[in-house]
């Protein structure tokens, strides 16, 4: 019997032993919750055995063209600046790119390009391309100015390195005022405040449910 | 002993509850989230990557649903049909001529048009492909999603030899057949002499890689191989293939 009647007192090792079992619950409990819910997410690693799969494409290799080649557009004094951004192994043809004017009273002047790159090909001959991003300048003037936001329709087509072209892209875009792009907000998710709640909950509650069963041993006074 | 199993059992389902809404957030957020704008120059966007959002993109009228950011493995996987689908097109000469013409044979049904680069490259190894497995019961088709009088124009300066077939709308809806709605050029279906839909590469074509496909082509029509198993043959072997490639 231990004096004041109570249990055998606290050692630091006994401290240690009882950390490691609660480490090793938490890890068993997270590798678990894991698997089972990746065999239970739709498109995740368990979703279909090899076996059970149809024909499988590399089309993964490539960007879809919408995120290969982007488009926006700004005003600039009495200029449109065009501008392309490019994914690194992709090109745009000089000679496919094309900017016209969508909105009525919009008359749009010839483009201004900066010098692209010569690429040469044994089947399709030299033609300049552009990589990476192109800004081109464009003037225009307008007969009844504000009286509708500015519009124009960009053509554009490219490939990809690797081996792989995308048919002609148009697509009609506005032009934004004022000398600075604006960066876009992030859009929250409707899933980030329920992960968020969800994570802090459960983080509390595991605690709470999983603590041991003992009070506090105060020193003797 | 029983509460702390009832404990144990309600700190499991809690956390459960968290990863699952954390990784509903991880798989469906984090490829989409905005990036910000990039400045005016010397941007680089690495393979692999969305390019930065513009403005235009998030204000412009049209449909989103085309220009979502979306990386490599990540795009919606095509409906690449078990069966070759039933279809007519153009020939040369503008006479409808229906894929079941080469029903029988083993197939490669090439998607070109004749402003794309590495669809001309890719020619003459088709033409060689054709005339090396011509006995084997092999037939090259392409398919051409273009302009018939430039197609015509090109396949005569080329002297292509074998049969193709032309189309514009009625091409692209060919291609949608195959699983493929907004198509990039070169694409290629690869089908057995049962007409079961092998493989379909996205891409310029390389011996090697049509080596690979065709062999296991053989396998299936010589019964010496099932469709599931060649099917994972050419995946892996492709797969394969790129990590071995320098990038």
């Amino acid at each position: 019997m231990f004096p004041y009647g109570g249990t055998a007192p606290r050692t630091p090792n006994c401290d240690k032993v009882d950390l490691m079992k609660l480490l090793l619950r938490t890890a068993g409990l997270a590798a678990a919750a894991l698997t089972f819910t990746a065999l239970i997410l739709p498109g995740s690693a368990g979703a279909k055995p090899w076996w059970k799969r149809g024909v499988e494409s590399n089309e993964g290799d490539f960007l879809d063209p919408d995120v290969a080649f982007r488009a926006a557009s700004r005003v600039d004094g009495n200029m449109l600046r065009v501008r392309w951004v490019i994914a690194d192994g992709y090109y745009l043809y000089r000679h496919r790119m094309e900017v016209k004017a969508e909105s009525p009273d919009l008359v749009l002047g010839e483009p201004s390009f900066p010098k692209g790159t010569m690429k040469t090909d044994p089947y399709l001959g030299t033609q300049e391309i552009f990589t990476q991003q192109v800004e081109a300048a464009v003037p225009y003037t307008r007969s009844d100015a504000g009286a509708h936001p500015i519009q124009i329709k960009v053509t554009y087509q490219g490939c990809a390195e690797a081996g792989l072209c995308y048919p002609p892209i148009s697509k009609v875009i506005f032009a934004t005022s004022g000398s600075a792009l604006p960066t876009p907000l992030a859009k929250s998710h409707p899933w980030e405040g329920v992960a968020i709640l969800g994570g802090g909950f459960a983080f509390l509650l595991a605690g709470f449910l999983l603590r041991k069963d003992r009070h506090l041993d105060t020193p003797a006074a | 002993m029983k509460v702390r199993a009832l404990r144990l059992a309600g700190g499991l389902l809690v956390v459960l509850f968290g990863l699952w809404a954390g990784l509903r957030v991880y798989q469906s957020h984090t490829p989409k989230r905005a990036a910000p704008l990039a400045p005016l120059a010397g941007v680089r966007v690495p393979a692999g990557e969305a390019s930065p959002p513009t403005p235009s993109d998030f204000d412009a009228p049209f449909d989103l649903g085309v220009g979502t950011a979306v990386a490599p493995g990540e795009t919606a996987s095509l409906r690449i049909p078990e069966h070759l689908p039933e279809f007519s097109l153009g020939g040369r000469t503008g006479k409808p001529t229906s894929i079941t013409t080469w029903r029988g044979k083993s197939l490669i049904i090439n998607f070109w048009a004749t402003w794309c680069a590495p669809c001309r490259h890719e020619i003459p190894l088709l033409q060689s492909i054709r005339r090396e497995w011509l006995d084997r019961n092999l037939e090259v088709v392409g398919i051409a999603v273009d302009y018939r009088d430039k197609v015509v124009a090109y396949a005569d300066e080329l002297k292509i030899s074998y049969p193709l077939l032309i189309g514009e709308d009625d091409a692209l809806d060919v291609a949608r057949a195959f699983g493929v709605d907004s198509p990039a050029f070169p694409f290629t279906v690869f089908t057995d002499q049962r007409g079961e839909v092998v493989a379909l590469y996205v891409g310029e074509l390389h011996k090697i890689q049509v080596d690979l496909i065709l062999s296991v082509v053989q396998s299936l029509n010589q019964n010496r191989m099932q469709l599931p198993e060649a099917r994972h043959t050419i995946a892996e072997g492709l797969r394969s293939m790129r990590t071995e490639q320098p990038s």
